[in-house]
């Protein structure tokens, strides 16, 4: 199966000089349809970096990325700002929602900004409300809602109009357990819905609802946890 | 005290490195507070380094004596410290056969006064064709009290009687040291040139007393030396009717008001003070509101300081105290920054502004007093701007700010209905100040009303703003950010659109005002040819004993010019009798109407000549119907008369008078009765008449008229080109000639410039209060544009959210301050135009009223949107990075 | 000791056979802890020794068995012995809910010893064992949290799949704290690194010195 983002030995540097710092080392990186791959790292490990390549909020000093076949290198700022519109969806540690608009609002912004009609955008974003269990919401202001709730606000808006790649940077990280372990869950459904998402984060816990878990140190990938048939202890109630 | 100074410390501190740390909007602040500073002090520094006033005028008056006496007539006088700047009036009768004589003065002063005689006036000199005016001082300049009056820079010094000595003005209209100019029909010799102590762009000769004397019998003037004259000395020589400047009393000047009571002269001060405070408070209004929404941003900033502040004991008057004290700081900086700059300003446009100047400028001079003011101006400018984000500040709900939420209280619904009230007592005051314009106090109550409709629109921008953002939903996506985060983000956007409405109000009102100006103007024109036509006239420049030039051959030449300069033009000539004014004597010539019409033939004041002899009235241009009638009375060998309503047949009388040079009774008188045919002139319909008589040639003759051509009449293609040429012909050809060609009511060109000069102020204004907030509001919503960018905005987006926030700001504050405007606009239009005007034209009805509609549409939709346009193509395009700390 | 308490609980909600009992439990914990069925016997004996339980012989057990003496506990017969709390036992049970866990005996940990050995002994790469380790344990968690979603877990019905997620959640948490654990052992292993090198290579990054 075709990976939907593939980062192909991309290095990454900041600054220059005495102040070169190397965020990301020749990494190479999949995440395919259906699965949630989780990216785990210290401060520093280039987690983040690797984040907005991937989104093409940045580009790499070298390598390739590549989304849903189409490599990101060939692309102006346009194009990239394009590609985050129709493929790739956010989701912030902060929900970044613009205090401004509405719930709805916010969601159909990637619909709105790709030039689609008000009345179609607003659609598609109830849609999206509804998937993520607030449609009632929908004409709510940002300062007016829970942080559970605009979480799941910037979910909607990540996964509006129907995109492929999710990318989520500690999604979970203003937000208690129990709230953080509900947008796990809707992060969870959309990949097995079919699509890719990406999420960084340093906790243990909720890397641990991925498919796989990429460690990052020092802007290399050191190792990687397959998904294997649970085992062990736990054989009977898998069994039964 | 200094318990006091120790609450500021703190929130000083804060609010310095606060400056410090956000550049931008500090210096922001400083422009916007040191700009007005620095205009106010540059302009301070040039007006009192040009106004001469007490001892330094008094070198210049004085030379080196202890006082200047001057007398017109014998009678008591009262004067102010320096009567030279017409602080004086004559108290009871004044006997001008018989002025202040020496003797007198002695009385006053002391018997060992000594008095040098000098004099002034105005004489005229012949140089070539041209004959020069200049100004004459008789004094002999050999005498030690006259240093000073004069500083020579070429030549030599008067040193006999017939010799002169003439300032750079004289000698730029073409005089030279060395030449010989006939005065009063003496000659003088010019022996040099240097700098007169008053005067500087009008030609002054200084001679002798004896050859340059006083214009009029009864003026004597002297400069004095007795010691120093006391202020009961100078009302001494009052009592006898002499004004004296004294050095010693201009050096410790009496009480002026008390003297002025006197003298019977309003000091004007009441009026005065309103004048300029409403001035200030409207400068301090405008400044204040480009201003605030800098210091707005900065208390949204620090609104998790103040919160942590409050969390940690603070009093909301502490909270209050840190955004205060970065007014303190701000104005402080912006009011010494601009002083500096502007005493700079001023003294390096002096040289400038002498040019424009006919005195002297006196020494360079800092007005401490007027500075101090206006650095105070800046720094309370400064802290009003800080006052109501400080106030909104305080107010803020601490655990919603620590929480990470906005702890905005939501505004009062107090404050519109408040701003609704202000606007009422605004019209109100209109109103009652346009409807008692006649008893001289209008205009002041209208400039106060705009003050008040001004502050109540500020109070009512809060909800304009508020509902722009409810009206916002179905907008665009920039557009409907943009309303959504103005509105949001009240404090920095209401003075925003304050500011704008507040400049667009006051471009509107005066350009309400000026358009109404014009159109009365252009109502009660009276032109003085008929429409389209050419008018050349000529009256020769003569000095007394001159011969005026023969008229016949004059006009020859002049009609010869003519035809060179524009041979497609065709001239006619208007003949009548010689009324040429000769100051050795002149005949002048008029028709009297039978006394039983006499009302019917006045209050038509024609454009041309009085009297026009011919036997046709072709050259006079007039309607064919009227014409007809004309033609054929002249033909019978009558006179014909326009008058207001008379149209019938009756006898006039031509009467002439012959005067001489100094004759106060005619040397001769005639009058003939002759046959005249009255004819009706409607002015409202046909406009001025182009004659009010025409005589026939041979009734001319009769009555022994003598007939010269007096104008010549231009039709044909007179475009401006066209007239520029006859014009440089015919006045290279022969002195003394004049050309006038209709073209109807023209704008001047001051009008149109005070209109460009209020269109670019209110245009520099307007786009300085949406940059303000528009690059503010950017800087406020970097996570948004970061997050726009990361749900895949394009570049452009910032600059079309940037655009579309100065479109919202622009417009509504157009929009709302284009209303207001019209409120002192229409008001202040009435005690403009309110009288009613007769004139040749007919009769116009005041008041008018012109709503100047292309200005209004300017401002209020091309200026939003070249304003949204420069600011959208300013705006960088790059979208920011989300930042998170990892 | 906890399987002990842990019992004595459950008969507290009626008599139970042996079986019926380690059914009860594993149902609870998930099978977490199996528990052996000569385990629970011998547990039964001594809480009935001790005077906490006390047998309960039901109607058709009699009639099968006749009489079942209490002195022989691994007869066959003893299978169809329920057993049933005292008041003695309530009160057992009461005192267990009410007395926190103490922690004054830390579990012996293998993962920590090797790590304590490891560090000391020359030519060991410490870093490696930290990263399979952790890779390890986050494999584990990847699956209890797998559990966690699906099965019983995500949707409780009853009480006893409630404290079925709990137990998961006990095991997420143990397993969370490990890999922090891990973190940190990894953190600090690379900050002493660099602090023996410091002397000499002062520039040196840390990064480099890990590996």
């Amino acid at each position: 199966m075709n990976a939907v983002l593939h980062l192909a030995a991309v290095s990454r540097i900041h600054g220059e000089g005495a102040t070169e710092v190397h965020a990301l080392r020749s990494v190479t990186f999949r995440a395919h349809p259906g699965e949630l791959v989780a990216v785990m790292g210290p401060s520093g490990s280039g987690k983040s970096t690797l984040l907005t390549l991937a989104g093409g909020l940045d580009v790499p000093t070298s390598g390739s990325v590549w989304i849903e076949g189409t490599d990101l290198a060939s692309l102006d700022n346009a194009g990239r700002a394009r590609i985050r519109r129709t493929s790739v969806g956010y989701v912030f540690q902060d929900f970044n929602l613009i205090p401004a608009l509405t719930a709805a609002e916010n969601v159909a912004l990637p619909r709105e900004l790709d030039g689609e009609k008000g009345r179609v955008a607003r659609r598609l974003a109830l849609t999206a409300l509804e998937e993520v269990g607030i449609a009632d919401l929908a004409d709510r202001f940002p300062d007016e809602m829970s942080g559970g709730q605009q979480q799941r606000v910037a979910i909607a808006r990540a996964i509006v109009g129907d995109r492929r790649l999710i990318l989520a940077d500690e999604p979970t990280g203003a937000l208690d357990t129990d709230t953080g372990e509900e947008i796990l869950r809707l992060l969870r459904a959309r990949c097995d819905a079919g699509a890719a998402g990406v999420m960084v984060t340093h906790e243990a816990r909720h890397a641990a609802w991925a498919d796989r878990v990429v460690f990052l140190r020092d802007g290399v990938i050191v190792d990687e946890t397959g998904a294997d048939e649970p085992e062990g202890l736990l054989a009977g109630e898998v069994g039964r | 005290m200094s318990r006091t100074m120790a609450g500021w410390r703190p929130a000083l501190r804060i609010a310095w490195r606060d400056a410090l740390r956000h550049r931008g909007r500090s210096i922001l602040v400083l422009v916007m507070i040191s700009l007005p500073v620095l205009a106010v002090s540059a302009a301070a520094v040039i007006i009192k380094t040009a106004e001469v006033s007490g001892t330094e005028g008094a070198e210049r008056q004085l030379g080196a004596a202890d006082a200047r006496i001057r007398t017109e007539g014998r009678g008591r006088v009262v004067q102010g410290a320096d009567p030279s700047r017409g602080e004086w009036a004559q108290v009871g009768e004044t006997d001008y056969g018989d002025p202040v004589a020496e003797a007198d003065v002695r009385t006053a002063l002391g018997v060992d006064a000594r008095l040098l005689p000098i004099a002034t006036g105005w004489s005229r000199a012949r140089l070539g064709d041209r004959v020069i005016d200049f100004q004459t001082t008789g004094v002999d300049l050999s005498d030690p009290l006259t240093e000073g009056l004069f500083g020579l820079e070429a030549g030599r010094a008067p040193e006999a009687a017939g010799e002169v000595v003439v300032n750079d003005a004289m000698l730029a209209k073409g005089f030279a040291v060395g030449d010989e100019l006939e005065v009063n029909g003496s000659p003088l010799r010019i022996v040099g040139s240097g700098r007169d102590a008053t005067v500087r762009d009008y030609p002054v000769v200084l001679g002798a007393f004896d050859d340059l004397p006083s214009d009029s019998a009864n003026v004597r003037e002297w400069l004095v030396e007795a010691g120093p004259v006391s202020w009961s000395q100078v009302l001494d020589v009052n009592e006898v009717g002499g004004l004296v400047t004294s050095r010693a009393v201009l050096a410790d000047p009496p009480d002026v008001a008390s003297m002025a009571e006197q003298m019977g002269y309003d000091t004007g001060r009441d009026e005065l003070l309103a004048v300029v405070t409403l001035i200030i408070v409207m400068a301090l209004i405008e400044v204040v509101l480009l201003a605030g929404p800098a210091f707005a941003v900065g208390a949204r900033r620090q609104a998790r300081t103040l919160a942590l502040i409050a969390a940690s004991g603070g009093t909301p008057a502490q909270a209050r105290r840190v955004i205060l004290a970065s007014g303190v700081v701000l104005g402080l900086v912006a009011s010494a920054l601009g002083l500096v700059l502007g005493i700079l300003a001023g003294w390096a446009l002096l040289p400038l502004v002498q040019l424009f100047q006919g005195e002297w400028f006196g020494p360079f001079e800092l007005p401490w007093l007027y500075l101090l003011a206006i650095v105070a101006f800046g720094l309370v400018s400064a802290f009003l701007a800080s006052l109501v984000p400080a106030w909104l500040a305080s107010r803020q709900d601490v655990v919603a700010v620590l929480a990470g939420r906005r702890g905005d209280r939501r505004p009062r619904a107090s404050t519109p209905v408040v701003g609704l009230v202000l606007l009422g007592v605004g019209i109100a005051a209109s109103a009652y100040g346009a409807l008692t314009s006649d008893s001289g106090n209008g205009a002041l109550w209208i400039a106060a009303a705009a003050v008040v409709s001004v502050l109540g629109m500020i109070l009512v921008v809060p909800i304009v703003v508020s509902a722009v953002a409810r009206v916002s939903g179905r907008w665009p996506l920039t557009a409907r950010y943009a309303a959504r985060d103005a509105a949001r983000h009240r404090t920095r956007t209401v003075p925003a659109v304050a500011a704008v409405a507040a400049t667009v109000a006051g471009v509107v009102a005066l350009g309400i005002g000026n358009a109404s100006d014009e159109l009365k103007n252009e109502k009660t024109y009276a032109p003085q040819a008929q429409m389209g036509t050419g008018i050349v006239s000529w009256g020769p420049d003569l000095l007394p004993g001159e011969e005026a030039p023969d008229s016949a051959e004059t006009w020859t030449r002049i009609e010869e010019a003519v035809h060179a300069a524009a041979p497609e033009v065709e001239v006619g000539t208007l003949q009548g009798p010689n009324d040429v004014y000769d100051p050795n004597g002149y005949t002048s010539t008029f028709v009297e109407l039978p006394r039983e019409l006499d009302g019917s033939g006045w209050g038509l004041s024609p454009y041309g000549p009085m009297i026009t002899v011919a036997d046709t009235v072709d050259e006079l241009g007039l309607d064919p119907s009227i014409a007809d009638v004309a033609d054929a009375a002249l033909a019978a060998g009558r006179a014909v008369v326009f008058t207001t309503t008379s149209d019938t047949e009756a006898e006039v009388t031509i009467r002439q008078e012959t005067w001489t040079a100094s004759g106060t009774e005619p040397e001769s008188t005639s009058s003939d009765r002759v046959p005249a045919r009255l004819v009706a002139w409607d002015q409202q319909e046909l406009g001025p008449a182009p004659a009010s008589t025409v005589l026939p040639v041979s009734m001319a003759e009769e009555v022994g008229l003598e007939v010269v051509t007096t104008s010549l009449r231009l039709t044909g293609d007179l475009d401006v080109a066209a007239e520029t040429r006859i014009k440089e012909g015919v006045q290279g050809a022969v002195d003394g000639t004049y050309l006038y060609v209709e073209r109807g009511y023209q704008r001047p060109d001051e009008a149109l410039i005070i209109l460009l000069v209020l269109g670019a102020l209110g245009g520099v204004l307007m786009l300085g209060g949406t940059l303000t907030a528009t690059f503010l509001a950017l800087s406020d919503a970097r996570p948004d544009l970061a997050t726009l960018s990361a749900v895949g905005a394009a570049p452009r987006t910032r600059r079309r959210v940037a655009a579309a926030y100065a479109l919202v700001i622009g417009f509504v504050g157009a929009v709302l301050g284009a209303a207001v405007g019209f409120i002192p606009g229409i008001a202040i239009s009435r005690p403009l135009t309110s009288m009613s005007f007769v004139g040749p034209g007919g009769t116009a009805e005041g008041p008018f009223l012109a709503i100047p509609w292309l200005l209004v549409a300017t401002i209020v939709v091309a200026l939003p949107l070249l304003t949204a346009a420069v600011v959208g193509l300013t705006a960088r395009s790059r979208l920011p990075l989300v930042a998170r700390m990892d | 000791m906890s399987i002990r308490q842990a019992m004595l609980a459950i008969l507290e909600q009626g008599p139970m056979y042996g079986y019926q009992l380690r059914a009860e439990f594993e149902q609870r914990t998930g099978e977490t802890w199996p528990l052996n069925i000569g385990q629970v016997y011998t547990t039964l004996t001594r809480l009935e020794r001790d005077g906490l339980v006390e047998v309960v012989v039901d109607e058709v057990a009699r009639e099968v068995a006749g009489h079942g003496g209490v002195g022989e506990p691994l007869s066959s017969d003893r299978t169809h012995v329920s057993y049933r709390a005292t008041e003695a036992g309530r009160g057992e049970v009461a005192d267990w809910f009410a007395t926190p866990v103490p922690r004054t005996q830390p579990p012996r940990d293998e993962l920590a010893i090797k790590l304590a050995i490891a560090v000391t002994l020359p030519g060991v790469d410490v870093g490696s064992i930290i990263q399979r380790q952790r890779s390890a344990t986050m494999t584990a968690l990847q699956d209890y949290t797998r559990l966690k979603r699906s099965g019983r877990a995500a949707t409780p019905q009853d009480s006893a799949d409630l404290a079925w997620s709990l137990v998961l959640d006990s095991l997420v948490f143990d397993a969370e704290a490990e890999v922090r654990w891990l973190d940190h052992c990894e953190a600090r292993l690379r900050r002493a690194a660099a602090e023996l090198s410091s002397p000499t290579r002062s520039t040196q990054r840390d990064g480099g010195v890990a590996r």
